[in-house]
């Protein structure tokens, strides 16, 4: 914790400073509280005793705001993404929290019948912004949901960090600069995920050269995330010499996936390429699609919304409304498999007693790096709000290069991870028991998606 | 309502028609497709217009009523006879389905019966827009409860029929299609023969065509209204099943647009008119298919309702509607 240690430092050198001003007026810098207190070596990594915290800290606590869809189809996507925060947060207050504040959690659910919504999460972050103790907040999972959001975060300067974001428009200009416009030069929104531009062409790639196959059928859902990936991923197909036999939009309210399927079955495609999330329509379009004739078997491929990595039983998982015909489906998930830290996996098992999400790691990460900028900004906060906009100013700091479970992150000045990840995956029906699980296949890393060609 | 034999030869031949064009159009594959479509629909699209054709009600929750119809279908698979995958003897294939079938239709109905009772009966008298308003109230109702029941997440619904494919006319079909037709064609016979041939059919006819006439004659009006309630939730149900069974998968919402599109068959056809409405589900179904095939899946459901309004605009009283001045 690179920072950690400078944080502590400078919040010593504050306190002393404010010890020697005397306790007879209220200082704005420090409260009397923290200059009574000895002076303070807590790291997030390890700490000593009781620690008096800052006057940043109102309450002796502050809180992470999560922002996901918790709840319906989304409950494996949501649920074990918060689960990396607070599997963080339960790790910093054991060891006696930030700088001796302990640490909170505010969680907001998007998902609205089920589904992720971006006006609830619109109306999540303006929960979340009022919420004075928020002073970072981990998510949202969908682009489209972060593109309703982000306008908000940035007009209050509230760090988002989000584990899972993939949609290049979020942050790449000129469609990024659209959602930033109350704070151009202050940017609120981080992300660890690879943008669909890396996503897209991986599956591609994959379909092409690892399964080698060459000619797809893509079927979108509409959404932003989904026509984004869908996109890059036909580009991507077409460049290796791959033939697109039909491209498809099909909305989520589509019910009956049957006539689509049969009009591309009858272009003969050697594989499927699902663009967009399970909730969305891509799991009843994977389960009536394998039912049409001349697609039982061939590989249908799906991006992080698809592999969602729950184990068949899970509620709205993907290998659990597909049944059966999640056999031989594959999917790219924008994050590091092998992680670089190696006891993250063993203790969410432990408090969670399940394997990871996709994107648990990832929430983990942001998590990381909303404290180590919170340890830093403990230097100069003097309240909450300064606090909050310190985090804010050190996280999308592209300076700035955090120690985190993915391994060390920075990010370039739209927000994007400077070393991006896609790892791979495909289910294996004969496991958890028989009714289905991904399994690991490989994991790649990219270098920044806006570094100049 | 107006649904005997005399006078059906038309309807039948403008369904004959529709069947060719529509064949020459798709291809045995998407006709196929489109055929068992056109069969939910017109399940559902019958309800609609029964309903409308004696209490003159648009009856907004039928929709959800098809999807608690699939929810119960399946609770009945899952939770009684325990059934999770194929069921390969084809006996017990039939018995089963033909029991399910039966159970759901029975449970719908009296639930179509129930909600007619407390959301509809005390309201007969009020003006019109009093009804339509607690229809939407029932539907959000029945939403919601069945949201909290199963979860908000699509269901598994038991995949009985194997998925085993015959070959015609050069093309492979699911047996599966070829039995969720065969059964709405089974299910319109037998409704054209109840309302057409029975008693109480009679009574139903007599009641849509004059209320006060009907009750001097003897009729008893709200037990006449029920039945028809009855009949239109159970065929809804039965709808819900089939619709279970083809998509694999139900969800909490699925009542709204499939709702929707039935409504539009059943205007389409000439609300009111239980043939109308049959003929109204499959050209609904074709359209949206031919959209498809065409590549303009997104725009499916913006050429269905362009239909409608064409129709509209043309034929007022929809395809086999009559022209009734003010009361139709």
């Amino acid at each position: 914790m690179k920072y950690g240690k400078l944080g502590a430092l400078g919040a010593v050198a504050v306190l002393v400073l404010s010890a020697c001003s005397g306790s007879a007026t209220t200082p704005p810098a420090a409260s009397t509280g923290a200059g009574a207190s000895s002076a303070p070596v807590a790291t997030p990594g390890g700490s000593v005793g009781a620690v008096t915290p800052g006057a940043w800290c109102v309450g002796g606590t502050v809180k992470i705001g999560t922002e996901l869809p918790m709840s319906g189809g989304e409950t494996a996507n949501g649920v074990p993404t918060a689960n990396g925060v607070k599997l963080l947060i339960s790790q910093v207050n054991a060891a006696g929290g930030v700088l001796g504040c302990k640490l909170d959690i505010n969680v907001q659910d998007d998902a609205l019948n089920g589904v992720h919504d971006p006006q609830t999460g619109a109306k999540n972050m303006q929960t979340l912004v009022a919420d004075a103790s928020v002073i970072g907040v981990v998510g949202p999972f969908n682009s489209g949901v972060a593109k309703a959001e982000i306008p908000i975060s940035n007009g209050a300067g509230l760090l988002m960090c989000s584990p899972a974001n993939t949609n290049n428009g979020v942050t790449q200009p000129p469609e990024g600069d659209t959602y930033r416009t109350a704070h151009p030069d202050k940017i609120s929104y981080i992300r660890t995920a690879s943008p669909d531009s890396i996503q897209g062409p991986s599956a591609a790639d994959y379909l092409y050269k690892d399964l080698g196959k060459t000619s797809v059928y893509v079927i979108d859902d509409t959404e932003t995330f989904g026509v984004g990936v869908g996109d890059s991923f036909v580009a991507e197909f077409k460049k290796l010499g791959g033939t697109v036999v039909k491209r498809d939009s099909a909305p989520k309210s589509t019910t009956d996936y049957t006539p689509l399927f049969t009009a591309a079955a009858a272009l003969n495609p050697q594989g499927v390429y699902l663009a967009g999330t399970t909730p969305t329509g891509m799991g009843l379009a994977l389960k009536q699609g394998r039912t049409v004739a001349g697609l039982e078997t061939i590989p249908f491929v799906g991006p992080d919304g698809v592999a969602d990595l729950g184990p068949g039983g899970t509620q709205g998982a993907t290998i659990t409304i597909a049944g059966a015909a999640a056999a031989n489906v594959y999917g790219t998930v924008g994050s590091a498999h092998d992680l670089t830290d190696n006891t993250f996996v063993p203790a969410y098992t432990a408090m969670f007693g399940g394997a990871p999400g996709a994107y648990s790691s990832a929430a983990y990460a942001c998590a990381q790096i909303i404290v180590a900028s919170l340890t830093k900004a403990a230097a100069t906060a003097t309240d909450l709000a300064s606090a909050r906009e310190g985090v804010r100013a050190n996280a999308v700091n592209s300076a700035n290069t955090f120690t985190t479970a993915l391994g060390s992150l920075a990010f370039d000045k739209y927000g994007d991870n400077v070393h991006p990840f896609i790892s791979f995956y495909k289910t294996d029906m004969t496991l958890a028991g028989g009714k289905g699980d991904w399994t690991f296949v490989k994991q790649e890393s990219f270098t920044d998606p806006n570094a100049t060609p | 309502m107006r649904s005997d034999f005399r006078g059906i030869a038309r309807p039948l031949g403008i369904g004959a028609i529709a069947l060719v064009v529509e064949y020459l159009l798709l291809g045995t594959q998407q006709f196929a497709n489109a055929l068992t479509l056109g069969a939910i629909y017109a399940l559902i699209a019958l309800g609609y217009t029964m309903v409308y054709g004696i209490v003159e009600l648009i009856n907004f929750a039928h929709g959800d009523v098809f999807m608690v119809g699939s929810f119960l279908a399946m609770w009945i698979m899952t939770t009684i006879f325990g059934l999770t995958g194929p069921v390969t003897n084809l006996l017990n294939l039939v018995a089963l389905l033909a029991i399910v079938m039966l159970a759901t239709m029975i449970g719908m109905g009296f639930l179509g019966m129930f909600i007619e009772r407390v959301a509809y009966r005390p309201l007969r008298h009020a003006p019109r827009l009093a009804p339509l308003i607690t229809a939407i109230g029932v539907s959000f109702i029945l939403q919601n409860i069945i949201a909290s029941l199963f979860g908000p997440s699509p269901v598994n619904f038991p995949q009985i029929v194997p998925p085993d494919k015959f070959v015609i006319l050069g093309s492979r079909i699911a047996y599966l299609n070829l039995f969720i037709v065969i059964m709405a064609v089974v299910l319109m016979i037998v409704l054209q023969l109840f309302v057409g041939r029975t008693r109480l059919g009679r009574a139903m006819r007599s009641t849509a065509q004059d209320r006060e006439a009907a009750e001097l004659m003897g009729v008893d009006i709200n037990q006449t209204i029920a039945i028809t309630f009855f009949i239109a939730a159970a065929l809804a149900g039965a709808g819900g099943m089939v619709q279970g069974l083809y998509a694999g998968s139900i969800k909490f919402d699925l009542g709204f647009f499939v709702g929707l599109k039935a409504f539009t068959a059943a205007v389409l056809g000439g609300i009111g008119n239980t043939t109308g409405a049959a003929i109204g589900g499959f050209v609904i179904a074709f359209v949206e298919v031919y959209a498809t095939v065409l590549g303009y899946t997104q725009w499916s459901e913006v050429a269905v309702f362009t239909v409608l309004i064409l129709v509209l605009v043309f034929r007022p009283s929809g395809l086999l509607g009559q022209q009734l001045g003010e009361r139709a």
